[in-house]
């Protein structure tokens, strides 16, 4: 297994997908950032959407470094770093490296990476590449009907500024009962990051501190996530 | 606004997407799926179709399947034609969603128009490319780097990353139903259905067995979509849900 996933094969053929998943977004983001200005949307208020969004995207980037860390005395470094920078998701990578040891019959990951042979390593390889596939199976063939079908344009029936709404609502209204009744630190870590969103909302509408509009959701992001330790010592 | 606009369908840059988007999708998964194969063809260690799909292994396809089903179905409308770009660099629920809503937000754009749509891959396309250079440096440096993300508070905190962001999304929903031409009234009142079974649920779950719904949020927003959409539907048609002009944007004109 060793072989594998230190192979300068594998590395190389990871290092050149992740050369086209950049070259792809970034071609999105020449392409919808020209696309903003011919809408007219300024180019300030790109400016500051880029800006909040690199800076938004720093904290939950390290998340995923942890789970990076998690992974890598499991999978590997080549192999983990591939997996949590395309299609997969810190919450089921790390979910499955837990579980993957036991399906191959080993009783703990480390003893899997140890003692794997490379054709077991095959089989995590081809189970992890084909299992989230399954939601391309929707997204690509109706991904387009999906987005027509919440689509608001001007003579769209009321409906579809409903429907539209649905889905974000629907989200909201399984994750947060779940959330608040489910964990008492998950329920807190919640509330101090809406707290934080609220207070931060009151301030950045006085003068000098308009800029705080732009850091909302991160500064609360990162203000909910450092509560929790507090909360865990508290409760735990 | 709404220069390129397309009456009824879509502007050319969701139209670009839904075609380039869906192309470079299918390139990308064809060369993942190819990785495995090609490195295990070399070291002449290809499993056998049994060896892949089996009953041990079923448990971990048993995640993933539903998983992306259920992401795919409920994230798409949200997200809308940036949903391409989204799906392929992943971590959509803890990076890229919440990043498109702050982008949305931050814009006075709306959800699935033209300009939401655009707006929104400006975001999701910016979140990527910083995820991919942080993820290279932490992987080039991991064992310089690893003490810091092994040390418990830290490990700690990364826990709780989907708690923190739906705090903060929680008071961006709100003020997100009031962007846009138009303003849905009573909106909520379509989830009331699936507020109140999800909490009984996680109520019987928490007092029964002590746990959490979190590992089943996946099933459980698949499960919910039909009864928020058929109740917001009822409700519509009876006018308790009812769509106006945005009061906000006729005193901007």
């Amino acid at each position: 297994m060793k072989e594998i996933i230190s192979s300068p094969l594998l590395t190389g053929m990871i290092v050149i997908g992740l050369i086209y998943i950049a070259a792809f977004s970034l071609i999105y983001l020449k392409k919808a950032y020209t696309h903003c200005l011919e809408l007219g949307i300024s180019k300030e208020k790109l400016k500051t959407v880029i800006k909040s969004s690199l800076f938004f995207s720093i904290v939950p980037s390290l998340s995923i470094v942890v789970g990076l860390f998690v992974l890598i005395p499991v999978l590997g470094t080549v192999w983990s770093w591939w997996r949590l920078s395309v299609i997969g998701s810190l919450s089921y990578e790390t979910m499955i490296s837990s579980s993957v040891a036991s399906a191959i019959g080993f009783e703990s990951s480390v003893q899997m990476l140890e003692q794997a042979t490379a054709r077991q390593f095959g089989v995590v390889m081809i189970l992890m590449s084909v299992g989230m596939l399954s939601g391309f199976f929707v997204l690509i063939p109706l991904g387009k009907k999906l987005c027509m079908s919440v689509q608001k344009t001007e003579n769209a029936s009321t409906w579809k500024y409903v429907l539209s709404g649905v889905f974000m609502m629907c989200l909201f209204s399984v994750y947060v009962p779940v959330l608040l009744i489910g964990d008492t630190i998950q329920a807190l870590v919640m509330v101090t990051g809406l707290i934080i969103a609220v207070v931060l909302g009151i301030l950045s509408s006085r003068p000098g501190l308009k800029w705080l509009n732009d850091f909302i959701m991160a500064f609360s992001m990162i203000g909910g996530m450092v509560s929790s330790l507090l909360w865990v010592k508290l409760f735990s | 606004m709404g220069k390129n606009k397309d009456n009824g369908t879509m502007d050319s840059f969701q139209k670009w997407s839904h075609s380039w988007g869906r192309i470079g999708t299918v390139i990308a998964l064809v060369y993942m799926v190819a990785i495995p194969f090609v490195v295990l063809s070399v070291f002449d260690a290809v499993p056998s179709f049994g060896e892949v799909f089996n009953v041990a292994t079923f448990s971990i396809l048993l995640i993933y399947i539903p998983v992306g089903i259920s992401e795919a179905i409920s994230y798409t409308p949200i997200m809308g034609s940036s949903a391409y770009l989204g799906f392929i660099t992943g971590n959509i629920m803890n990076l890229k969603l919440p990043c498109a809503v702050n982008a949305i937000k931050l814009a006075d754009t709306d959800q699935n128009t033209p300009e939401g749509d655009a707006v929104a891959s400006v975001a999701i396309a910016v979140s990527s490319i910083m995820t991919v250079i942080i993820l290279a440096i932490a992987a080039l440096l991991s064992t310089r780097i690893s003490f810091f993300f092994e040390i418990p508070q830290v490990k700690t905190a990364s826990n709780y990353i989907i708690p923190a962001l739906f705090g903060c999304m929680t008071l961006g929903l709100f003020s997100s139903t009031s962007s846009g031409d138009k303003v849905v009234k009573g909106g909520v009142k379509g989830v009331l259905p699936v507020i109140i079974i999800i909490s009984l649920l996680a109520l019987f779950v928490r007092i029964t067995s002590g746990g959490s719904l979190f590992g089943m949020v996946g099933f459980l927003i698949i499960g919910s979509l039909p009864i928020g959409i058929i109740t917001s539907r009822i409700l519509w048609k009876k006018g308790i849900i009812t769509v106006e002009d945005n009061p906000q944007v006729k005193k901007n004109e």
